[in-house]
């Protein structure tokens, strides 16, 4: 995309939308609705008031905010041509490849076709994979060889090795990461877009997270040895690269860690007790970066994708408040699983992007 | 004939055992079109055959595979055509499941085959690359008491990864070969308490040991002659395999038919949905069916259905109208027509069926602007000789190549030779404004026609507003003959009829006010859209007329090119002169041909169609064996 009348429209998009974020307050005000007024304010209380289980509510309404999501994102693809609007189309590749995670999951446990197809996102045709071919498949050897004639083969191999050798699930998960955010580079290094260095931030800024929560998973909770936990990482975030990588994954002890990373992240993590805190603190700190990179950003592909991640990191946060609400969690709880933004803000604005 | 078959709903409540045997009858009349808009659904809670489905589904994917992996493709179908009992369908999924796990096996060891003389192929290259450093490969390999080396493949994108992350353990990590998706390592490190820590990073990062045999370990000639033993081996083995499938194919060819009969016959019930209910032992099933065929339909029933049943008709309600499904049925030479008509759309039920008009003006418009006895005996010998191949259409080139011959007489032209034919009518470009007149007024004919079409749709519809002031309605008609007549007043006498004038006047001031009354917007922006609206009106009737121009300008063209040729081959020797003819006429025959096939094809569609075809019924599709 490099008209300027096309750039002015998705600006202008971005613009509009962004009053749909939500703000620390807001989420607050969220955290205090009923489930009804929660169903009121987001289209939802149909499916509140269907006569099923909490199990298939809480599934309607994850796969009615994704539709959402992806309403939005085809308001924003509509002036975007060519490379951009590939970029574009590949962020909510991961939604395709949280269905090939539960695929194959389900298949190596020998979960039942229906079972498996009840726990898949829904998706636009253009990013959706073959399922029904995969779920058909009778067993998991018959499901790798389809994956092997298509573009998941190393992924497949992967997938092989854990059922052959009885591995645990790690190595896949981290294969399909690293296969999805390794796409993401290519795709920003091969875009026209006026501010790169902005588009490889958004991208850096997710790998960041995504490398600090799973080395302190790997080396914490699992005792995964070092050498391990690196390989499973991906080795090109923002702020953590290579090098830092290699030194984090050497370290041993959440204290430790946190110590050793670089700023921001040693800061906003600083006592930090346990890693979901971590991702809490990370995830706010992230949807801060975005925001900055949304509105400030001279690029509008770059605009529209941190738009996209922070409004899909929103519909997490109104999930996860709706799913509280239907196991009837009390107030303390909610805000423990679903804090205020205003720390990771405030920290955020103290340190340059 | 000009208009969709008239249609009947119809509900058949039955008992829900006779569900099975009801959506065979109906099936093998092709007469029945299911009904799955959801009713009763407290009268009658439940959708039958939900497990039928499930397994018809899983039955149908499994047969699928076998077919696609062992090259079965199941006979035409003869017999006797019975309902397929659920029980039935289950015995043929469950022999299906045993026979796809047999396939699967095949499958599976197919693939290990392959890896097999993929790992062949990677031995050879290793052994060429490790052939002069004369060492022994096997050395590489076993248990050492204080070095740990390992030689295998990872994936490509990784190495580097794994390089820095078998850093951390003190391992190296030397790559030393690569090809597509993979790099041939060897890693070196110390042996002793690190070696759990490499066997774990390694398992995890997809590491596959290249095991070097034994034989690798002796002289190279020996080695590669060992290897080459060890391919024919699995040559062999994959010969063996495809015995083994053919011969388990052939084993089970029985099984296989009988098996995809099954699915066949229970297709149709698979296909009723939701269109049939039940609650305990009744059914209701509904769907459409041609007025015509209704007997039919009875009789079938009453006759082969084992219990007794009730049968309700109805006429279709004028909500249902965009609901119900167009069933046109055209004899053999219409039928290439009816295909291009659906390009478009299919008709909606009640609206005027194309068809006809389109067949007779695509053909008339057709011969107009190609006509050439000796073009046309070629499309018409063209389709006479490949009828196998062209199928339905060949219909469509006898029809086109005749329309060009009896044009070409007209025009007294055969090959582009203008002279060796007397003109029956007239050769075009020896008065090219009568040709353009012809065109011109055979256009206005046409818009007449396909007006007077719309008016007629919109009546059958009941809307006769839209029939009345609606864009191509009856204002808009009176409009384009107001605006011809003034016009022509103005071309013949210099000055414009009052009679014209005023028509034409009166019915655009009609055609903007109904268009300002339909607007619901403010005051300025419904003048403005009327404006425009009533405006395009004027321009849309004019624009269409001039494109009929091109019905006589491509009869010039014709002529043209030929002309062209004529003159390129004047400038050639006797030899090259006929072979530029022919060259010519190839040439004119394949590029003009084309043009004008799809240039008609535009007039019609834009110039016809959009004016009075909506296109957006629902076509008919029966359940069928």
């Amino acid at each position: 995309m490099s008209s300027n009348r096309d750039q002015a429209y998705l600006k202008t998009r971005v613009g509009v939308l962004s009053a749909r974020l939500l703000s620390p307050q807001q989420i607050d005000r969220l955290k205090e609705m009923s489930l009804r007024q929660l169903g009121e304010s987001f289209d939802l209380l149909p499916i509140f008031e269907e006569a099923i289980d909490n199990r298939q509510k809480s599934r309607l309404v994850e796969q009615a905010l994704l539709h959402r999501l992806m309403h939005e994102l085809s308001v924003l693809l509509r002036p975007l041509s060519g490379r951009s609007r590939g970029l574009m189309l590949y962020w909510p590749r991961k939604f395709e490849l949280y269905n090939l995670k539960t695929l194959i999951r389900g298949k190596l446990n020998a979960l039942g076709m229906e079972e498996i197809r009840d726990n898949l996102f829904d998706l636009p045709e253009n990013i959706r994979l073959p399922h029904e071919s995969l779920l058909q498949a009778e067993n998991v050897l018959e499901m790798l060889r389809q994956l092997d004639q298509g573009p998941y083969a190393l992924i497949a191999r992967q997938a092989r090795n854990v059922f052959e050798e009885q591995h645990e699930n790690f190595s896949l998960d981290a294969a399909i990461d690293r296969l999805y955010y390794t796409g993401m580079l290519r795709h920003a290094n091969i875009t026209d877009s006026i501010d790169k260095r902005g588009l490889k931030k958004v991208i850096g800024v997710m790998v960041d997270r995504q490398n600090i929560l799973w080395l302190l998973r790997y080396r914490l909770v699992y005792h995964f040895a070092p050498s391990e936990a690196y390989y499973l990482l991906i080795p090109y975030g923002g702020r953590i690269q290579r090098d830092s990588l290699m030194a984090l994954a050497n370290l041993d002890g959440l204290e430790t860690i946190i110590d050793h990373l670089p700023a921001p992240f040693q800061e906003i993590l600083a006592d930090a007790k346990h890693i979901t805190q971590v991702r809490q603190r990370l995830d706010q700190t992230v949807s801060s970066e975005l925001r900055k990179l949304m509105h400030y950003s001279p690029d509008a592909v770059v605009s529209a994708l941190s738009y996209l991640i922070i409004r899909d990191m929103d519909l997490m946060r109104l999930y996860a408040i709706i799913q509280g609400k239907l196991l009837k969690m009390d107030q303390a709880m909610l805000n423990e699983a679903v804090p205020s933004n205003a720390i990771g803000a405030r920290l955020a604005e103290a340190n340059d992007v | 004939m000009f208009s969709p078959l008239s249609m009947k709903h119809i509900s058949i409540q039955a008992l829900t055992d006779d569900l099975p045997s009801a959506s065979v009858i109906l099936a093998g009349l092709n007469s029945f079109s299911p009904d799955t808009r959801s009713y009763a659904e407290e009268a009658l809670p439940k959708v039958p055959g939900q497990r039928f489905r499930e397994c018809f589904a899983q039955a149908k994917a499994r047969l699928d595979k076998i077919a696609s992996q062992v090259g079965f493709s199941p006979p035409q179908t003869s017999g006797a055509v019975t309902p397929i009992a659920e029980e039935e369908l289950e015995q043929a999924n469950q022999w299906l499941g045993t026979a796809w796990e047999t396939c699967s096996g095949f499958e599976e060891t197919r693939r290990r085959q392959l890896e097999e003389r993929r790992s062949i192929d990677q031995l050879e290259t290793t052994l060429d690359n490790f052939r002069n450093l004369h060492i022994d490969l096997g050395q590489l390999q076993g248990d050492k008491q204080f070095l740990e080396t390992r030689i295998g493949m990872v994936p490509r994108a990784q190495v580097n990864q794994l390089k820095d992350a078998l850093g951390l353990d003190h391992f190296l990590l030397f790559p030393f070969m690569e090809n597509d998706n993979e790099s041939h390592v060897i890693i070196v490190g110390a042996g002793g308490s690190e070696i759990s820590k490499l066997k774990s990073v390694l398992d995890t990062a997809g590491f596959r040991p290249l095991e070097i045999p034994p034989e690798l370990h002796a002289e190279p000639e020996t080695a590669q002659t060992r290897l080459m033993q060890r391919r024919e081996a699995v040559e062999i083995a994959a010969e063996a395999l495809d015995e083994s499938i053919n011969g388990w194919s052939a084993d089970s060819r029985k099984e296989l038919e009988n098996a995809a009969h099954i699915l066949h016959l229970a297709a149709p019930y698979v296909a009723l949905g939701e269109a049939a209910r039940h609650r305990g032992n009744l059914s209701r099933l509904q769907g459409w069916v041609p007025t015509e065929d209704l007997p039919l339909v009875e009789h079938a029933l009453h006759d082969k259905l084992p219990n007794a049943f009730v049968l309700e008709t109805r006429d279709p309600t004028a909500d249902e109208r965009p609901l119900v499904p167009s069933v046109m049925r055209h004899n053999k030479l219409l039928k290439p027509f009816s295909a291009l008509v659906m390009q478009y759309g299919v008709p909606r039920y009640g609206e005027v069926n194309p068809t006809q008009l389109f067949a007779l003006t695509y053909i008339l418009m057709f011969g107009m602007m190609f006509g050439d006895v000796g073009h046309g005996a070629v499309i018409l010998g063209t389709a006479l000789l490949m009828h196998r191949k062209l199928g339905s259409f060949t219909a469509f080139g006898i029809a086109a190549g005749l329309s060009s011959i009896l044009f070409g007489f007209l025009y007294g032209s055969i090959f582009g030779f203008e002279h060796i034919l007397h003109a029956v009518w007239i050769a075009p470009l020896t008065d090219p404004l009568y040709m353009l007149t012809v065109a011109l007024l055979l256009g206005i004919g046409f818009i007449i026609l396909v007006t007077l079409l719309n008016i007629i749709n919109h009546l059958s519809q009941g809307d006769r507003i839209g029939a009345l002031f609606g864009d191509n309605g009856l204002l808009s008609l009176l409009l384009y003959a107001g605006l011809l007549g003034s016009g022509y007043s103005f071309y013949a006498n210099g000055s414009v009829a009052t009679f014209w004038a005023t028509l034409a006047i009166l019915t655009l001031i009609g055609i903007f006010a109904h268009k300002l009354i339909e607007q619901e917007a403010s005051i300025g922006e419904r003048i403005l859209v009327a404006f425009i609206e009533t405006f395009e009106t004027i321009t849309g009737y004019a624009s269409n007329t001039l494109s009929f121009l091109r019905v006589a300008a491509f009869s010039l063209n014709h002529v043209a090119l030929a002309i062209a040729v004529f003159t390129l081959a004047n400038m050639m020797g006797d030899t090259g002169h006929w072979i530029t003819v022919i060259l010519g006429n190839v040439f004119i025959l394949v590029l003009e041909g084309l043009i004008v096939a799809i240039q008609v094809l535009r007039l019609e569609f834009y110039e016809g169609f959009s004016r009075f075809y909506s296109g957006d019924g629902r076509a008919f599709k029966p359940l069928t064996l």
